[in-house]
């Protein structure tokens, strides 16, 4: 095995809620895009 | 333009090469030259994946495209975010985990070396012709705006990317993306900020008087398969080659393959899943803003200034009736405008103000519509018009020192492109091939001496495309058009190669199989858009792999028995 594979086996837990996290933060940044763009269409499309 | 713009753009291109030689320093091995000995920091990774994918087409076509046609390109981008976490889930780990140079080195081991030199070959057309077409977006813009020679604005993006990669390899590409996205961003926010201020409505004024023409539709809900352009097209298609770009193109894997660790390149990734869709809201932003502002300052019947002279040269009185014409539409629409932003929304008379302004506009766009029909007879070339909006704007009202660092921008975000794409034509090119079947036991200081004579080479290539290549469409879709040919197929391999009993020549075939159905879909049904072919390409190799992998996987279960018996 290298000595990548070594090093994230070492703190699978830590390696994967931070994942988990950026995850999540990732998901709410897209639902907020989102909902402006909806906001900016229902707005004003076709106003 | 002014002398201050010529000197921030010298000083940028001095700038960037000179950083280039400098990092080259630390790259006197094979390792450290295409990966940078797997080293860099995420958010480094992160930017450099960003300004790869972003380039001049974006700074020049992707606003103009707001300008004229709105908002609704964002929906393109919709099922990007998801393509990142599958790919940080899968295709990360896994290339990551093989330690390889190239993502289709992971082929050969996989299944075989036919199937990654495939692979490797189709990545090396596609990128190769792509690669010019970035180059050529830009140059033509440039060498119409300053009245250049083709050529010398190939020569001036081209020559100084080819050598700040040549000589500084991955290290020097990623730490110059670095930098050239921050100007980047930077010079986008400023041309908002002083849109703003120059407009003569508020931003709210501004987003109606866009938006009662259908330029701020940011969803279409509508299923068709032939507009590239709605949600599901952007959903699903988008989806497909989002994770055939940054999972299977060697120019995006090259990125996060120089990461330290899994973690930190799937962070790198996400990063893009994070800003994209709002870094390029802002893009079509720009352009919305600047079709406001048009409506208010008088803009020029033709954009392209090599047109509008050959025009005024070659139907000299035709052009001046459409320009009588023209004054009268926009003087009209103007004063439209003013009424509809001057109606309360809530007014029963907005109704009339917005339909009224909707009248001009539709006036405005007939008669440029037959000044564009004029140009393309007198110049026989189709007029793009779409892609000189924005640097017209930038040259005529931006002020001293913004225009000139809003150009560097368009300089840096093609650089930023074209380095990377170099970079990975040159790995490609040297271990999938010169190492695998030419010197397979070529020492490293050699290998390093042909990858930099490879970056060369390609970047000769590019340029020499870039003469030819926009003579092939949209300077947006160009790009994207080369690589959907083949993009699906290749993501099916990848896909197939994670199911446990696919079979290697079964990916061969499935991968020429899915090539020919995305052809047959291109010749026999063209009006389908290019997006749904990466899902046709996918969609096709995995099934033929794995009907073909179960079939034999069974007629070998069954030959046992008989071969036990026969024994």
């Amino acid at each position: 095995m290298n000595g990548e594979s070594l090093n994230t086996d070492a703190a699978p837990d830590t390696a994967r809620r931070r994942f988990r996290m950026t995850l999540v933060r990732v998901l709410i940044v897209q639902a907020v895009a989102l909902l402006l763009l909806w906001i900016v269409h229902a707005r004003y499309h076709a106003s | 333009m002014h002398p201050i713009n010529w000197v921030i753009i010298i000083g940028y291109i001095g700038y960037v090469v000179v950083d280039g030689v400098r990092r080259a320093r630390d790259t006197n091995q094979l390792e450290g030259y295409f990966l940078a000995n797997r080293g860099l920091p995420w958010w480094a990774v992160g930017l450099s994946v960003m300004a790869t994918q972003l380039s001049a087409v974006t700074m020049i076509g992707t606003t103009g495209q707001g300008a004229t046609d709105g908002m609704r390109f964002i929906q393109f981008y919709f099922g990007l975010p998801l393509a990142m976490i599958v790919l940080g889930v899968t295709i990360v780990p896994l290339l990551r985990g093989a330690r390889v140079f190239t993502a289709y080195e992971y082929l050969e081991r996989r299944f075989n070396a036919p199937t990654r030199s495939l692979t490797s070959f189709l990545f090396l057309c596609s990128r190769g012709m792509s690669c010019g077409a970035i180059i050529a977006a830009p140059a033509v813009v440039f060498s119409a705006i300053f009245g250049w020679d083709l050529p010398a604005a190939v020569a001036l993006i081209g020559v100084p990317t080819i050598l700040y990669t040549m000589l500084g390899g991955v290290q020097a590409v990623t730490w110059a993306d670095v930098k050239q996205m921050v100007l980047i961003v930077f010079s986008l926010f400023a041309i908002v900020i002083v849109l703003l201020v120059q407009l003569p409505v508020s931003p709210d004024e501004a987003l109606r008087i866009a938006g009662t023409t259908g330029r701020l539709r940011t969803f279409d809900f509508s299923f068709n398969l032939t507009d590239t352009y709605t949600f599901w097209s952007g959903v699903i298609g988008g989806f497909f080659l989002m994770l055939s770009y940054f999972g299977t193109d060697q120019s995006q894997v090259q990125r996060y393959l120089t990461a330290r660790s899994v973690p930190e390149a799937r962070t790198s990734l996400l990063m893009s899943a994070y800003w994209k869709i709002p870094l390029q809201a802002l893009v079509l932003l720009i352009g919305v803003l600047v079709f406001v502002f048009y409506v208010f300052s008088t803009p020029p019947l033709l954009f392209n200034p090599a047109h509008e002279a050959a025009v005024r040269t070659h139907a000299a009185d035709e052009y001046e009736a459409l320009e009588a014409r023209f004054a009268e539409a926009w003087t009209a629409r103007e004063a439209a405008a003013h009424r509809l932003a001057e109606t309360p929304r809530r007014d029963p008379a907005a109704a009339a103000a917005a339909t009224q302004f909707r009248s001009g506009e539709a006036s405005v766009t007939e008669v440029r519509a037959a000044a564009l029909d004029l140009a393309q007879r007198v110049t026989g070339q189709t007029p793009r018009d779409v892609n000189y909006i924005i640097p017209h704007f930038v040259l005529t009202y931006l002020p001293v020192g913004l225009a000139g660092l809003f150009i560097a921008a368009i300089m840096a975000a093609a650089m930023s492109s074209i380095s990377s794409e170099l970079n990975s034509l040159s790995t490609a090119t040297v271990i999938d091939f010169y190492r695998r079947w030419v010197r397979p036991h070529g020492s490293d200081q050699h290998l390093l001496r042909v990858s930099k004579i490879a970056t060369a080479f390609w970047g000769l290539f590019a340029c020499f495309v870039a003469t030819y290549a926009v003579r092939l469409g949209s300077l947006i879709e160009v790009v994207n058009r080369f690589g959907s040919f083949f993009y699906g197929s290749i993501l099916g391999v990848f896909m197939l190669a994670m199911v446990r009993f696919a079979k290697p020549w079964a990916a061969f075939f499935g991968l020429l199989c899915g090539m020919g159905a995305v052809a047959a879909v291109t010749f026999l049904a063209p009006s389908v858009s290019f997006l749904w072919h990466n899902v046709i390409g996918a969609a096709t190799v995995l099934l033929v792999g794995i009907l073909l992998s179960a079939g034999t996987t069974r007629l070998r279960d069954g030959d046992a028995p008989d071969a036990g018996t026969a024994t």
